[in-house]
């Protein structure tokens, strides 16, 4: 595969610096906004979130993003919890897939370091057996060894889902709100829940908000940068220290761009006899 | 920041390694190849190795050998599952047979809860969803029967091997289009989300490696 030509290692190179040199910028400037005006979906949430008990709701995040998509979702994520948190909501951790317990593992020590309460998170581990696991998970989610505060919580509501009075969510592309909404509300129809998810999946998930299967989505980066926005406001303290700034939309377009240029340089690469990329043959 | 490496010694130390690979990784775009070869084996060595430590500690220690070994007649069926889980660790010198058991109730199992979940959580509730009550907004009615003509469309693209008609043709024809348009939607979507990953590297190296803007 011979290597490409220097002009478009050149213009790649050049689109590269330019969405670096835009990440420079303080976020604040507004070249370009990516919150979501309508906040639809933000509102769903919030609303969501208001209707949980206030005397230290239960809630059960189902952690399983996987490496290739998590940073899209990861400032979404990490409001959510900042918010279910300020809210006095104490969160329990599960997954299902290998990449997701990772992904769980590194956000509860960075809650914890960033103050978190011991007693606002407990970690449920990993569960084996993806969908068959997650069925079991509903009457018995509770590692036999686990102790504290939460974990007699969790006892005393059955020891199972039916303990939780919310359950968000974070999917990628192994497991995600599908299998919740198949496997977990199908057996547990009063638990809401809430799926984060990123971009690619929004066409998947969206029929189940709008049959009532969801109660709350996020899965475009407009609405995530619209919810990261509502929960900065809600609370001015909470700020970039401890949320995390959405991706940069100035940068986003000129990735497009230099994408387009990946595109053209394909195609102007093709033989028109066989079609077929010259630096494949 | 993406939060995830503090200040320590060992933190340090991972976040240039990262940056190290990201870069072997983005050199790919210039056409460095033999690097990105030795970044993709990394990739899978540490999968792997990551995989089987997850089994062992999280899986067949504390809920496999641990109850066996404290109480091993506790549950009998942990016995059957141990069995079931030697045949298929031993499957290159067992015969066929034997370990077409595990592999039959791997599958079978697997396949019979996605199967009861799509019909259970998916294709009934969405039909439900999608019936319209008689007094319905007609925006609503539209949609649906919009929704409705697109389906039939794209099913009769599928059929294939009986003789089709300049009717039934043009319909496979028009559903063909409408398939492309809808995988080229998925697309759109899929390539938002993969420039947010490339955004999220370059902020990496901007912020989390060379620490330039904070």
């Amino acid at each position: 595969m011979a290597r490409p030509g220097w002009a478009p290692i050149g213009i790649a190179l050049l689109l590269l610096s330019l969405a670096a040199a835009v990440l420079l910028r303080p976020a604040e400037d507004g070249l370009l906004q990516l919150a979501n005006p309508r906040g639809e979906r933000v509102a769903e949430v919030e609303q969501l979130f208001d209707s949980l008990p206030t005397d230290r709701a239960l809630v059960l995040v189902g952690m399983d993003p996987d490496l290739g998509t998590y940073p899209e979702i990861r400032p979404a994520t990490r409001a959510a919890f900042d918010d279910l948190l300020r809210r006095g909501a104490r969160l329990a951790f599960v997954s299902y897939s290998a990449e997701g317990r990772a992904i769980a593992a590194a956000e509860m020590r960075r809650l914890l370091d960033d103050g978190a309460l011991p007693g606002a998170v407990l970690d449920l581990g990993f569960v084996s057996g993806s969908e068959a696991g997650m069925v079991r998970s509903v009457t018995e989610i509770l590692p036999s060894a686990a102790e504290g505060p939460l974990s007699e919580a969790i006892r005393a509501g059955g020891g199972g889902m039916t303990a939780f009075s919310l359950g968000v969510v974070v999917g990628g592309t192994e497991m995600n709100a599908r299998s919740w909404v198949e496997q977990v509300g199908t057996r547990v129809p009063e638990l809401p829940l809430l799926a984060i998810g990123p971009t690619f999946l929004q066409p998947e998930l969206q029929p189940y908000l709008r049959s009532g299967q969801l109660a709350g989505l996020l899965a475009t980066a407009r609405d995530d940068a619209g919810y990261v926005a509502a929960v900065v406001d809600a609370d001015p303290r909470v700020g970039p220290s401890v949320l995390e700034q959405p991706p940069s939309a100035a940068a986003l377009l000129i990735g497009m761009l230099l994408a387009l240029v990946v595109i053209l340089v394909s195609l102007l690469r093709r033989t028109p006899d066989s079609g077929v990329a010259a630096t494949d043959r | 920041m993406s939060g995830f490496a503090g200040d320590a010694p060992l933190d340090l130390a991972a976040t240039w390694i990262a940056a190290a690979v990201t870069l072997v990784v983005l050199a790919y775009l210039f056409g460095e190849r033999r690097l990105f070869r030795h970044a993709q084996h990394l990739l899978a060595g540490l999968a792997t190795g990551y995989l089987v430590v997850i089994a062992m500690r999280e899986v067949l220690v504390p809920r496999l050998i641990e109850p066996l070994a404290t109480d091993p007649g506790g549950n009998v069926l942990l016995w059957a599952a141990a069995a079931l889980v030697m045949a298929l660790a031993a499957a290159r010198w067992l015969p066929r047979s034997v370990v077409a058991l595990p592999v039959a109730v791997l599958i079978a199992g697997t396949a019979a809860f996605a199967l009861g979940g799509a019909v259970a959580g998916t294709l009934l509730p969405q039909l439900a969803a999608s019936v319209l009550p008689a007094d319905a907004p007609l925006i609503d009615l539209a949609n649906g029967v919009l929704a409705m003509v697109i389906t039939a469309l794209v099913l009769v693209s599928f059929l294939h091997g009986i003789p089709r008609g300049r009717l039934v043709g043009g319909a496979a024809g028009v559903g063909r289009l409408l398939v492309l348009g809808g995988i080229g939607g998925w697309l759109g979507f899929l390539i938002v989300s993969r420039l947010v990953l490339l955004v999220d590297r370059l902020s990496f190296l901007i912020n989390d490696w060379l620490r330039v803007s904070g």
